[in-house]
């Protein structure tokens, strides 16, 4: 399938998942994205799979205790808190907290469909307006495969002096050099583009395969999907 | 009639925001398909030479900028890089900071479509490019996939393609075997345009220069055929001239104990091909082991095992005593807010201790500074002394002379056999053959490792 259409698609469902409540649909959305998300190499799914199910997991487990929602069968009812007020668990709370559970994975699950599946640069190429914007989004996309390898250079550097790093504050430390490295490696990264001609007035476009039946029906099912979800 | 050079400097001086001049009252001409041996020291400002060539200097970096640079007739102080972008082409020396696109038939075509070249040639032009750097059947790989000598070709590739009339090339070949260097440097010198060659593997760069610039602080201090500049490199630089050995390897003396064995280790990345299989190495107190092989043979797989950065897949691993490591690339790997307390890190915070490594490894100067405000052969040899000023048993170096001179290499290997004088194991994954080793161990042919499709 052609960027332009798996992206919609993507951001369809995305838009999808913000737009539904139903427990079900969400469920659906989000086993499709994990099937989807297989065909990614495993050394780099596994990030991005378990980031979404964890934070999933996160969201379910301790959002009911952060509010009092007022309505369903109260299960139980603990102390009062300062700043979080009485904790307290009910049935309605514990089914909002799965929407926005599954919200949360469906959401950075299509984020970790585009990123690990389409191809970024036909993107680029098939932006006939804000090519310069689709550009930036294309090069932060591509650069996340080089923070993760920095990220474990890093780490790996600090070990190899014989230092280890503990718990989350400890690789908290290596989020400052981590940054100043993809400052000077998008500095790097700016001057190949402009030795390279980028900005320059008069560039041409290399010709791109045409859109198949398969495209076109994905570009037509975004727009359906939202349509339903919307109506919904 | 005389030939009108393509390229003239006069008087160009040149200073980054807020630095000492890095290059001074510089005056040349390039002629057309004339290939350039430029060398000198770190620092010397053969990059930013290059910079100016290519129009980034002033353009891109700011700074100071005096004198004239015209190439092909533009003045690039009136073009900037990107009208330069053709007529010249530029590879710098890490290929991860340049490649732009996802595939690498998008990344060749990149530079084509900026430049304007008609969209019914692109795709035969970038075959083209790709066929002429021998890596013909990559157009459809991801470039995140590629080792880094298929990504430096690629760069090359891509340069290439544009047909400039003048290459630059920054140091190209540091991250690539002796094989794949030679790969590189046969398809600069096919390429037939005139080529301004920077690099530290002079015997290579001159192999195939038919001229020679030497600077030294920022001015050039050698400029003459290859014929007439070798003598005169001999005498002002003599490790500079191929066959001039940096130092005699010498034996084992003092080889003691076992620091690391490693018996018939087998490693794969996930469920890739073998990287290793049935590998056995041991490492002694008291000597330096060179550990050789092919972009892509294993040789940092099996120095990470024997650091115990990575766990073999079968085999078994004995070690005794403190080991540290220092990856590739160090200097991208720096945590700390100056040079003293990053070497500080390595033991405890111990600021005397740190500042007796820096000064061992000559960066006594760099001590209060960032350690991103270093050369990268300054943070070369400030990793160095992150991994070494704890005193460990077995020191684990890859690719410790990668980009440094002959002069610093020369210090280098003088430090290493020194380390193992003292009773320290040093093993070292290199492609330099020249370093001293008392042993040299060499891993079998590459595997090659490719994420996933």
């Amino acid at each position: 399938m052609s960027p332009g259409p798996a992206t919609a698609l993507l951001a369809a469902v995305a838009t999808v998942a913000f737009l539904i409540d139903r427990i079900w649909a969400l469920a659906l959305i989000t086993a499709v994205l994990l099937v989807l998300i297989v065909r990614a190499p495993v050394r780099r799914r596994w990030l991005y799979v378990s980031g979404a199910l964890f934070g999933a997991l996160g969201v379910i487990v301790i959002s009911p205790f952060t509010w009092s929602s007022g309505g369903g069968t109260l299960l139980w009812e603990g102390p009062t808190l300062p700043v979080i007020g009485p904790l307290d668990l009910s049935t309605d709370e514990i089914r909002i907290a799965v929407v926005s559970g599954l919200r949360f994975a469906a959401v950075a699950l299509a984020f970790s469909v585009y990123t690990l599946l389409v191809d970024h640069d036909r993107l680029v190429s098939a932006a006939g307006f804000a090519r310069r914007s689709a550009l930036a989004v294309a090069l932060a996309t591509r650069l996340v495969p080089s923070l993760e390898r920095d990220a474990a250079g890093l780490a790996e550097a600090i070990r190899g002096r014989g230092v280890e790093l503990h718990g989350a504050r400890g690789y908290a430390t290596l989020l400052s050099p981590l940054v100043a490295g993809s400052l000077e490696r998008a500095t790097g990264l700016a001057e190949a583009m402009e030795a390279r001609g980028y900005g320059r007035s008069g560039s041409t476009r290399a010709p791109r395969p045409a859109w198949t039946w398969l495209d076109r029906l994905a570009l037509a099912g975004a727009v359906v999907l939202v349509g339903v979800a919307a109506w919904l | 009639m005389a030939v009108a050079p393509l390229v003239t400097v006069e008087g160009l001086s040149f200073a980054y925001p807020g630095s000492v001049p890095a290059v001074r009252d510089l005056s040349l001409e390039l002629y057309r398909g004339e290939v350039v041996a430029l060398l000198g020291p770190s620092g010397s400002g053969k990059s930013t030479l290059l910079r100016a060539l290519a129009g980034l200097v002033p353009h891109f970096h700011g700074g100071h900028f005096s004198g004239r640079v015209e190439v092909a007739g533009l003045d690039t102080r009136t073009y900037g890089p990107a009208e330069l972008a053709g007529t010249v082409a530029s590879v710098f020396q890490d290929p991860e900071d340049q490649v732009i696109m996802t595939r690498v038939g998008n990344e060749i075509a990149f530079g084509l479509e900026n430049v304007g070249t008609a969209p019914a040639k692109i795709w035969s032009r970038v075959a083209r490019a790709l066929a002429g750097v021998g890596i013909a059947g990559l157009g459809e790989r991801r470039t995140f996939e590629l080792s880094g000598g298929e990504l430096q070709r690629v760069c090359l590739a891509a340069a290439l393609a544009l047909a400039p009339e003048l290459l630059l090339l920054d140091e190209p070949t540091s991250q690539l075997d002796a094989e794949g260097a030679d790969l590189f440097l046969e398809a600069v010198e096919r390429a037939g345009c005139a080529v301004v060659l920077s690099e530290q593997r002079i015997d290579r760069a001159l192999a195939i220069a038919d001229r020679v610039i030497l600077m030294e602080e920022g001015r050039i201090v050698l400029d003459a055929p290859v014929v007439e500049a070798r003598p005169l490199l001999a005498a002002r630089r003599p490790r500079y001239v191929a066959g001039a050995v940096a130092d005699e390897a010498k034996p084992a003396e003092l080889a003691g104990e076992p620091l690391v064995a490693l018996q018939d280790v087998c490693f794969a990345y996930g469920d890739g091909p073998a990287i290793l299989s049935g590998c056995s190495l041991t490492v002694r107190r008291g000597e330096v082991v060179a550990l050789e092989g092919r972009n892509g043979s294993g040789k940092t797989t099996l120095a990470r095992i024997a650091a115990g950065l990575a766990e073999p897949d079968a085999g078994t691993v004995t070690r005794t005593g403190r080991v540290t490591y220092l990856s590739q690339d160090p200097g991208r790997y720096l945590v700390r807010e100056t040079a003293l307390e990053e070497v500080a890190l390595g033991v405890g915070g111990d600021e005397v201790r740190a500042a007796a490594a820096l000064e061992d490894l000559g960066l006594t100067f760099a001590a209060c500074r960032h350690p991103r405000d270093l050369s990268s052969g300054e943070r070369q040899r400030l990793g160095i002394a992150a991994v070494s000023v704890s005193e460990p048993d077995l020191l684990v170096l890859d690719e410790p002379t990668r980009g440094i001179d002959p002069d610093r290499k020369a210090a280098l290997s003088a430090w290493l056999l020194r380390q193992a004088a003292e009773g320290r194991g040093v093993l070292v994954a290199t492609h330099d053959p020249l370093l001293p080793a008392h042993r040299r161990v060499r891993l079998g042919e590459p595997v090659e490792v490719r994420v996933e499709a």
